[in-house]
């Protein structure tokens, strides 16, 4: 028989392969490209197919043909404005809207990193704990809150009053409760605990040395400041504002809470509104957004990766002297204290008010119930099962479906990140490693409402690919940076020896990894499990366009509810996501040590 | 017993060579020294030899057993080797006990816990360290952790113990009193130490051979003493010995088969040859151990003190000859005043003269 390899090259490839890091790397270069690249192609194609129904009707072309018609309407069709209403308006809202809010969280962020690491601020503990929060809760959170807090009869398609004009008598604007302004300040104070995570970790690892160097030198404090730490986390400023800006960009939940009763459209939500009726438009504005996404983040790995050496972890970061705020701490203390408060706390309040008034606005104990979280067969719980949630088998079946489907992201995303980060690290500096890390960090370029048109697009290709199955995959795919970030830290914090003692004394490959590297790093790889879960949990729109029926996930079911108009029902099912995220993130931050400002989110 | 042979062995990572057509042969119980500046190539040969690193050519054999060969597509995997390994920063186990990562490594090989129990107890015996058994490596020092992995090393009685620069984080005390345990212990486990260092005094104190690398390429394989009496080259000349040797800039003439004339600081002497010199170039190097250079009060040659550096037991003295400043080693602790005039002799028949130019070693002789 012929064979096509020399021994010489027979026996390279076996020791190729011998290396259980080689048969890692070449396995997820294949099941990457085949898990992001294969559905982007797919996607591209899609825009320029004609789909059964309206759009076929449209063009007066078959189902099935390819034309530029879709590409056409959304960017150059100027009958009744078409495009720009579709394309033009919502995309300038979507930039004007992510500039402003990766502005704020960086200010805002920045500003109480530096407060923390460096000043002598009060109730550090708290505001820190605290801090990190509205990252954890979902980002809808806010937005809910501002909605059912500030709404009035006056603006949007108003019906009922929301507390400050119930209970205060005070009718806000339009332009304070819906659209641009309300959106760009939720998404800012959202992803401030992001910037707050990585600029605070930059300063905090940060040489005190550099700054006590200038400090030696007679140097004034604002000026070591402006001339001495800024530059050192310039690099890092820009990397948040590019992935806020990233993030904010693709948000979806935000914009549909706060901007559709307004008619205020972003890309996401617009993309949203076409994908039914128009699939050929709806596609092409996700591909939009990841482009918008890739070249967005290929220009922050560019920036990261050649400043990298600027963040350089000496571990010796010694004592150092804090600026003493004066008088200014205990006003500057105090106020973020009630930004905390009102940011973090008081949504959970009013949820769990708005859950239990039975006539909107009315807000004395008389109109109270706890019909809607434990009432059973009342005729007025009007949400299909004439239950409360806590008793409802459909609420407490999309829960169990919401864990099982966190659960099994966290489980293929965690052990795929452990796995990956030990072949990345292993094979460090070759060019297969190099590959393998910017594939497994494709899907976070990827907007998230984008990624699951994507996958709606594969699902109706690939039989079999349907309900648990495609939300567990695009999960596990779309959280997989997260995890593979935390195995590369992780491995990369563990001298090469380590393994070697133990492959020097035969130890097989899958005992070295459970035995010694696995428990050694523990933490670490276990916040690579803990992110996809939390994420997963409270995940809307990378999952809204897979999800079989809206009362297949928690999340999906809110948003249902919460555009039928049954406030007390919507208002339940938040806080249980939110308890549900906060206690999950809890019991494994107590029980492992793993949190989540340990890995980089998005 | 083993044996250890390396042919034509290359080691390149992208463009450079880290190691450059090597050949050794490591005999059987000998303890080598792989020495040289750091990225000399020493640590990636020792990492070849116990299978952890792939050489690009070559071929390693250990026992008479072929484990490496580009030709024949050979690569027996380290554990296969029968090799120990210990490394620079120890790489103990934190999440293990001193116990348990000396017995991991046995588990592993399938012997029964009794026979653990008693190896583990005669290697703790044998360390001094039997108190600390249940200790975690973080709650151990420096000294201790090193034990523990020369125990954990030792654990399965490997025919051949790597050690890369086992020494380099312990304070100065510790080094010297660990180099006089490594050396006890090369005897009583009668095996083969392979040792990689950049401290050309622990290799001078600790092998019977010692292999000095530069840059990928093997300078000199040779005993100690040799290594430091007749470098083979310039750069092994240097590298050895400390302080080092002065290196005196000449012309040379030759005179006989044995003798040439070399003038170098304004002076002129004869060159005796311990063998004959063949072609002599004119521009040479003479090469002179501080020691070789003494200072008495009826040497022929005058030179001024430079600067003086008693340490107790010997002197070195920086004196100015010619247009050069010259290293001089006298025994016992003398403070001579700064710019005093002494008089120089150059004694014994281990002057050493190079070829400026290839840097080779021309021949040893006397003044």
């Amino acid at each position: 028989m012929l064979n096509p390899f020399s021994a010489k090259q027979r026996a390279r490839l076996r020791a190729f392969f011998g290396k259980p890091a080689n048969v890692i790397l070449i396995v997820f270069c294949v099941v990457l490209t085949v898990l992001t690249l294969y559905p982007l192609i797919l996607l591209f194609m899609e825009t320029i197919t004609i789909h059964a129904g309206k759009e076929a009707r449209g063009a007066k072309l078959a189902a099935g043909d390819f034309s530029l018609y879709s590409l056409a309407k959304v960017f150059a069709e100027p009958k009744n404005a078409y495009s720009k209403l579709t394309f033009y308006e919502p995309l300038l809202n979507t930039l004007a809207v992510a500039l402003t809010a990766s502005l704020i969280a960086i200010v805002f962020g920045g500003m109480v990193a530096w407060l923390i690491t460096r000043t002598n601020l009060k109730y550090k503990k708290f505001i820190s704990t605290v801090f990190v929060f509205p990252y954890i809760m979902p980002a809808w959170t806010l937005a809910t809150f501002w909605q059912t807090f500030f709404k009035n009869v006056n603006v949007g398609a108003g019906t009922s009053n929301g507390i400050m004009a119930a209970v205060f008598g005070i009718y806000m604007p339009e332009w304070f409760v819906y659209g641009y302004f309300p959106i760009s300040l939720v998404l800012g104070l959202h992803y401030a605990p992001f910037a707050y995570i990585l600029i605070g970790g930059i300063l905090r690892n940060m040489d005190a040395n550099l700054e006590e160097a200038a400090t030696i030198l007679k140097t004034p404090r604002w000026r070591v400041m402006l001339r001495i730490t800024l530059p050192i986390v310039k690099p890092a400023l820009l990397s948040t504002l590019l992935l806020v800006f990233a993030s904010s960009m693709s948000a979806y939940s935000v914009p549909i809470f706060l901007g559709s009763p307004v008619r205020y459209y972003v890309l996401s939500t617009k993309m949203m509104s076409l994908i039914n009726n128009y699939p050929g438009q709806g596609y092409i504005i996700a591909a939009v957004m990841i482009v918008f996404g890739v070249t967005i983040l290929a220009i922050n790995q560019r920036i990261t990766g050649s400043r990298k050496s600027y963040t350089t972890v000496t571990g010796k970061s010694s004592q150092i002297s804090l600026v003493n705020l004066r008088w200014l701490n205990r006003p500057l203390a105090v106020g973020l204290t009630i930004v905390m408060v009102m940011v973090a706390v008081v949504p959970l309040i009013t949820f769990a008010l708005e859950s239990v008034i039975i006539k909107a606005g009315d807000y004395s104990l008389s109109n109270m119930t706890l019909d809607f979280w434990i009432g059973r067969n009342l005729d007025y719980l009007d949400q299909g099962d004439s239950t409360g949630i806590l008793l409802s088998a459909k609420v407490l079946k999309a829960l169990g479906f919401s864990l099982a489907l966190a659960v099994t992201c966290a489980l293929v995303a965690g052990t795929c990140g452990v796995l990956a980060g030990y072949g990345i690290v292993k094979r460090r500096g070759s060019r297969l490693s190099t590959l393998v890390s910017n594939l497994s960090f494709f899907p976070y370029l990827m907007p998230s409402l984008a990624f699951g048109a994507i996958y709606l697009a594969m699902s109706m290709r690939v039989p079999g690919l349907q309900g648990f199955a495609v939300l567990a995959l695009i999960g596990s795919v779309k959280y997989l940076p997260f995890a593979s970030r935390s195995g590369v830290n992780a491995m990369l914090q563990l001298s090469g020896e380590i393994e070697e003692a133990a492959l020097i004394v035969g130890v097989p490959w899958y005992k070295r990894m459970l035995r010694i590297i696995f428990p050694i790093q523990k933490s670490s790889f276990l916040s690579g499990y803990l992110l996809p879960m939390v994420s997963c949990m409270r995940e809307l729109s990378l999952f809204v366009l897979l999800v079989p029926t809206s009362n297949t996930l928690l999340t999906t079911m809110l948003m249902q509810y919460s555009e039928k108009g049954w406030a007390q029902f919507g208002n339940a099912i938040n806080l249980l996501i939110i308890v549900v995220v906060l206690l999950v993130n809890f019991i494994v931050n107590k029980v492992t040590g793993a949190s989540i400002d340990k890995g980089v989110g998005g | 017993m083993p044996e250890i042979i390396l042919k034509n062995v290359t080691k390149r990572f992208g463009k450079s060579v880290a190691v450059d057509n090597l050949n050794l042969t490591i005999p059987t119980r000998s303890f080598i020294t792989l020495l040289g500046p750091s990225g000399c190539g020493k640590t990636t040969t020792l990492r070849m030899i116990a299978g952890l690193e792939t050489p690009t050519e070559g071929e390693i054999i250990i026992d008479g057993k072929t484990v490496f060969s580009s030709e024949k597509g050979v690569n027996v995997p380290p554990n296969k080797r029968d090799v120990g390994f210990l490394f620079q920063n120890y790489a103990l186990w934190p999440h293990m006990t001193v116990y348990q990562n000396i017995a991991f490594g046995l588990e592993n090989l399938k012997w029964d816990k009794k026979r653990i129990r008693q190896r583990i107890d005669e290697l703790l015996a044998m360390l001094k360290i039997e108190e600390y058994e249940k200790r975690y490596p973080s709650e151990l020092s420096g000294g201790q952790q090193q034990r523990v992995a020369i125990a954990r090393t030792l654990a399965p009685n490997p025919k051949v113990l790597f050690m890369d620069e086992p020494l380099s984080n312990l304070d100065a005390k510790l080094r010297t009193e660990m180099r006089t345990e490594l050396k006890r212990l090369h005897i009583d486990t009668d095996s083969t130490f392979v040792y990689v260092t950049h401290d050309q005094l622990e290799a001078m104190t600790l092998s019977t051979k010692v292999c000095l690398m530069e840059k990928g390429l093997l300078q000199q394989y040779a005993s100690p003493l040799e290594m430091y009496l007749r470098p083979a080259n310039l750069f092994v000349a240097d590298f050895m010995g400390s302080p080092t040797m002065n290196f005196l800039k000449a012309t040379a003439k030759k005179t006989g088969d044995c003798t040439c004339e070399v003038s170098f600081c304004g002076l002129t002497r004869t060159f005796t040859g311990s063998k004959p010199l063949g072609d002599v170039p004119e521009q040479v190097t003479l090469g002179v151990r501080p020691e070789f250079m003494t200072i008495r009060p009826d040497g022929p040659v005058k030179a001024s003190v430079y600067s003086t550096l008693p340490a107790g037991m010997e002197t070195t003295v920086k004196l100015r000859l010619g247009g050069e400043i010259v290293t001089s080693v006298i025994f016992g602790s003398v403070d001579y005043p700064i710019d005093s005039e002494v008089s120089l002799d150059f004694c014994g028949s281990d002057m050493l003269l190079y070829s400026t130019e290839s840097g080779a070693l021309i021949a040893d002789g006397s003044l």
